[in-house]
């Protein structure tokens, strides 16, 4: 029994990604379709990092297509992750090296912002994506001690500094250029603003898929530098379910959207506290703030974390809790929100109708 | 949201800046009339009643149309003003209202016993 491509890709309409929720032919992912007989193979090509359930993905379409196509011989599938660079508008200089810019941000500071992007680069490193983190915070930079980096980076050419690594990971941040742990940086916005740009532009990224920003609180300086001067892919909001970090949140959206960045969603952090003494669990900050916040502004609700003292205390050992415990609960929290956000990264680089108009010059 | 451009045509003899928005709208804004409405501060000032009127702009030209972020253009005057960040929104605002506005400027102008002409000895 023979059976014609479109046979396969008939079969694979009815399949759902349980990553994108779209079917894996709406989704672009099947590719390199090849019929021998009644032997069929082809490539499932992810638009996003998924090495930790590639097994999953393969088991998956290899069963439904055997169920699907009767009188199947062999069906062999080969999954792979492929990250597209996000289309970029005409005339804004690309970050030379990176693919997509993603910011964590928060509008209130002290919700976990820090905290939470180091785990989510780590996350998206670990299902096998190349991955940055800028750290942006140039008052009080923390990824220093979040990834247990020291030193200063170096320079090869004189003009460019090559990004330090640790976990996998290529970092910057202002934290290594700096001596002593105590100095503070106390500078005017001009200064900040420059240092941000060289920070970003300068630091030689080899070939990131996604360099993940860490900006500090607020809606000023930096974060106006960051919509204006640099193609940002996409916005993780990070927030804590109390009513007085949610209004600085949404003013955070609020911020992004009005110089066009895209919001990727809303991660809340410090959802409960389970006690370490007798599990008991507990909404400490007040419950359902980041969902109602979600449904609010129609942003996606992209998971929730617990206040957990394994967190700290593994971040501020510059060990993260992904890199510390990858196995863990939590890490599985973190990775499967780095998931979610790699895919809505994917389809917003596919999605060029927001993309920057055209620029014509003419003598006429 | 606000409408978007789709593409933006800079007509250097003509003094037209064409944009069509994605509701398939194509405005063509004069160079004169983008610069006496500036947004930049030193223009709108920072709140009503403290614009500076600007005079004798017939003939500015445009240097550079520079990308800001994806939501405005910065316009590099020939004269010197690139402060002004217009966004998608404003200028849709400034070709939907371009008679009224016009004619708001052309009656202040008077009022203010000014003229379009570029003053003698002026950066133009």
């Amino acid at each position: 029994m023979s059976f014609s491509e479109t046979d396969v890709q008939n079969a694979l309409k009815n399949l759902i990604d349980p990553n994108t929720k779209k079917d894996f032919v709406s989704g672009k992912s099947v590719k390199n379709v090849k019929i021998s007989g009644s032997d069929v193979a082809l490539d499932i090509q992810l638009g996003y990092p998924a090495k930790s359930v590639w097994d999953e993905i393969r088991s998956m379409v290899e069963t439904h297509l055997k169920a699907a196509l009767p009188g199947v011989g062999k069906v062999s599938v080969s999954v792979s992750s492929k990250v597209v660079p996000h289309a970029v508008q005409r005339g804004v200089k690309l970050v030379e090296g990176v693919k997509n810019i993603i910011a964590v941000a928060s509008g209130k500071g002290g919700v976990g912002k820090s905290t939470t992007a180091v785990n989510l680069a780590l996350a998206l490193a670990a299902e096998g994506a190349r991955v940055g983190v800028l750290d942006a915070d140039i008052y009080g930079p923390s990824q220093p001690t979040m990834l247990g980096i020291s030193g200063q980076p170096k320079s090869v050419d004189g003009k460019s500094l090559e990004p330090m690594m640790n976990h996998g990971l290529q970092a910057m941040s202002i934290g290594f250029m700096i001596d002593g742990e105590d100095t503070p940086m106390v500078w005017r916005g001009p200064m900040v603003t420059q240092a941000l740009d060289q920070l970003l532009h300068q630091t030689r990224w080899d070939n990131l898929d996604y360099l993940v920003v860490d900006l500090p609180p607020g809606t000023g300086d930096i974060q106006l530098s960051l919509a204006q001067k640099v193609p940002v892919t996409g916005a993780v909001i990070v927030t804590t379910p109390q009513d007085i970090a949610l209004m600085d949140a949404r003013k955070g959206l609020k911020m992004f959207e009005k110089v066009g960045i895209k919001i990727v969603g809303i991660v809340e952090n410090m959802s409960t506290h389970i006690c370490s003494k007798c599990g008991h669990e507990e909404h400490i900050f007040g419950a359902g703030g980041g969902a109602k916040m979600c449904a609010d502004y129609n942003v996606e609700f992209l998971g929730s974390l617990p206040l957990d003292i394994r967190i700290r205390e593994q971040t501020d050992s510059g060990n993260p809790t992904v890199a510390a415990d990858p196995d863990g609960s939590i890490a599985r929290v973190y990775k499967q929100i780095a998931r979610r956000i790699a895919v809505k990264v994917a389809e917003m680089a596919q999605d060029h109708s927001a993309a920057f108009p055209k620029i014509v010059v003419q003598n006429t | 949201m606000s409408e978007q451009p789709t593409e933006i045509k800079l007509h250097q003899q003509s003094r037209l800046l064409e944009i069509t928005f994605s509701d398939d709208v194509c405005y063509k804004l004069p160079f004169e009339y983008l610069r006496v409405y500036s947004p930049s501060a030193d223009v709108s000032g920072h709140g009503p009643g403290q614009e500076v009127l600007q005079i004798g702009k017939r003939n500015v030209g445009i240097t550079e149309l520079v990308p800001v972020g994806s939501y405005a253009l910065q316009i590099n005057f020939d004269d010197g003003h690139d402060t002004g960040l217009y966004t998608w929104e404003y200028l849709y605002k400034l070709g939907k209202n371009q008679a009224e506005l016009w004619q708001d400027y052309l009656d202040r102008l008077a009022a203010a016993g000014a003229s379009r002409e570029p003053l003698p000895g002026s950066k133009k």
